[in-house]
């Protein structure tokens, strides 16, 4: 089921940014590609990105109840909602379906109030992974695990982790046919979110 | 003794039923008919057949098994080197039978090959060229040269195309040219000659780097001296490295060969043992 409509997404750490690259493409049946700007990465407040990876439209009806529990909480607690916060209740809202899923795999990168980085990623029915370094959701993870490990360091700065989060993606997604057709890397820095879209092989 | 009966499959079929046994009731079922009724009055075999001729199973034997692990070879473009390694680990399912089992073997003094996949079928693989290689050099008196080694290995594989051997292969070594080669296949025998392949379980952790470092697609910036020699061997030791953090398979140590025109030499490194 994740593989009908294709993608693939890296979350890496950095120092004091947090870094999320996704490609663009939207397939059917794993055969056509029917679009090359379908948005799977979303910034849900100043200080977390969740990206969503498997069928197109759970991705589409998942922002939207993310974007509405996002709202509830900021109206009942009168503040932000935390990145660890956040992870927990996506979590929860996939298990409650667990017998009927969404076919999403979401990853989270989030900033922390301190200016610390936070990952997470998990399965369609909401089983949390946290990890320090970087996680890999998508049709091409072997090929994103095998990259992200080779090519991290800890405490790269915002440039250094556009970088690296660049090639990771693009020299993966250039291996599978399921994934790629544009990408768009989001950095979260205390200062603000900065959005670049890649220009990379549209095959 | 038990009812099972063997049912002979046409050639056309697939080769994995041809080992498929189906208990069947028809030999059986005469015994069950003479056996009516037989509870009360006493029978004349024991029941043994366990339900099996009322309700017929198949039972299947798999000719193959995965015995994990990577190889890989790299040679740059112009380079009068191939470097191919494997790692060294050998696995069935979750367990580990050997950390010291080689997947590399030596053809000719100019090329080696590199298999991962069934071992049974590796070793047949390898006793079958071999083999060829040695009547070639009685017949014709020098070796087989890596070109056609390289082919040759394509069609012994093609020649079970319809029950394949259960083999991922990289084949290295120098040409005429004394050139460095490197030739990656597939199972049933497609050849390709580039100047990078890997195979095995974590083949896909490394092919995206070896494209980023070796060929530099998705790079702006290129590099102005081709890889060498030593470059190449850090980044093969590099790639086992990433394949043994992520792969349960690869591990153990990894077993680089290094081929020129002067002959193969052969050296270890350790990886992680978990």
């Amino acid at each position: 089921m994740m593989e009908v409509n294709g993608s693939a997404m890296i979350v890496m750490a950095g120092k004091n940014c947090v870094g999320i690259a996704s490609d663009r493409r939207l397939g059917w049946n794993k055969q056509m590609t029917v679009a090359c700007d379908f948005q799977k990465v979303f910034q849900l407040n100043d200080r977390i990105i969740v990206g969503l990876a498997g069928l197109g439209t759970d991705v589409q009806s998942l922002r939207n109840l993310l974007r509405f529990r996002m709202n509830l909480y900021k109206l009942r607690e009168e503040r932000e909602m935390s990145p660890k916060a956040f992870s927990a209740m996506l979590a929860s809202l996939l298990y409650e379906k667990r017998f009927g899923p969404y076919f999403v795999e979401p990853v989270v990168a989030g900033l922390n109030e301190d200016g610390k980085p936070f990952i997470s990623s998990m399965d369609f029915i909401g089983a949390p992974t946290s990890a320090e370094d970087f996680v890999v959701q998508g049709t091409c993870y072997s090929q994103l695990h095998g990259m992200c490990e080779s090519l991290y360091r800890p405490d790269m700065d915002q440039n250094a982790l556009f970088e690296t989060l660049s090639q990771c993606l693009q020299a993966a997604v250039d291996r599978d046919a399921l994934s790629g057709w544009g990408a768009e890397v989001h950095i979260i820095t205390p200062e603000g979110t900065y959005t670049r879209t890649l220009k990379s092989r549209q095959d | 003794s038990s009812s099972f009966e063997h049912h002979p499959k046409t050639a056309a079929q697939n080769a994995a039923n041809a080992f498929c046994v189906v208990a069947s009731g028809t030999m059986a079922s005469l015994t069950t008919a003479s056996r009516t009724g037989s509870v009360a009055s006493g029978k004349a075999f024991p029941d043994i057949d366990h339900g099996v001729t009322k309700h017929p199973y198949e039972r299947r034997f798999s000719p193959y098994e995965l015995g994990g692990g990577t190889v890989v070879g790299v040679s740059p473009p112009g380079a009068n080197f191939a470097v191919l390694a494997g790692d060294t680990r050998l696995s069935s399912g979750y367990e580990i039978l050997s950390r010291k089992q080689s997947k590399l073997f030596k053809l000719t003094s100019k090329c080696c090959i590199a298999s991962s996949g069934s071992y049974n079928d590796v070793k047949q693989l390898r006793h079958v060229l071999e083999m060829r290689n040695k009547t070639y050099a009685d017949r014709c008196g020098k070796e087989v040269t890596t070109p056609s080694m390289a082919h040759l290995l394509s069609r012994t594989l093609y020649s079970r195309r319809f029950f394949p051997y259960y083999a991922f292969n990289v084949l290295a070594g120098v040409d005429e040219e004394n050139l460095g080669a490197v030739y990656s296949y597939d199972s049933v025998g497609t050849l390709q000659r580039y100047p990078y392949s890997a195979a095995g379980t974590a083949a896909e952790h490394m092919e995206p780097l070896l494209d980023n470092l070796v060929a530099e697609k998705t790079r702006q910036d290129k590099r102005e001296t081709p890889l060498t020699l030593e470059e190449c061997k850090e980044l093969v030791k590099e790639l086992f490295v990433t394949a043994g953090e992520r792969d349960i398979y690869t591990g153990d140590a990894v077993e680089i060969a290094v081929i020129t025109a002067d002959g193969i030499e052969t050296e270890f490194f350790e990886l992680k043992k978990d």
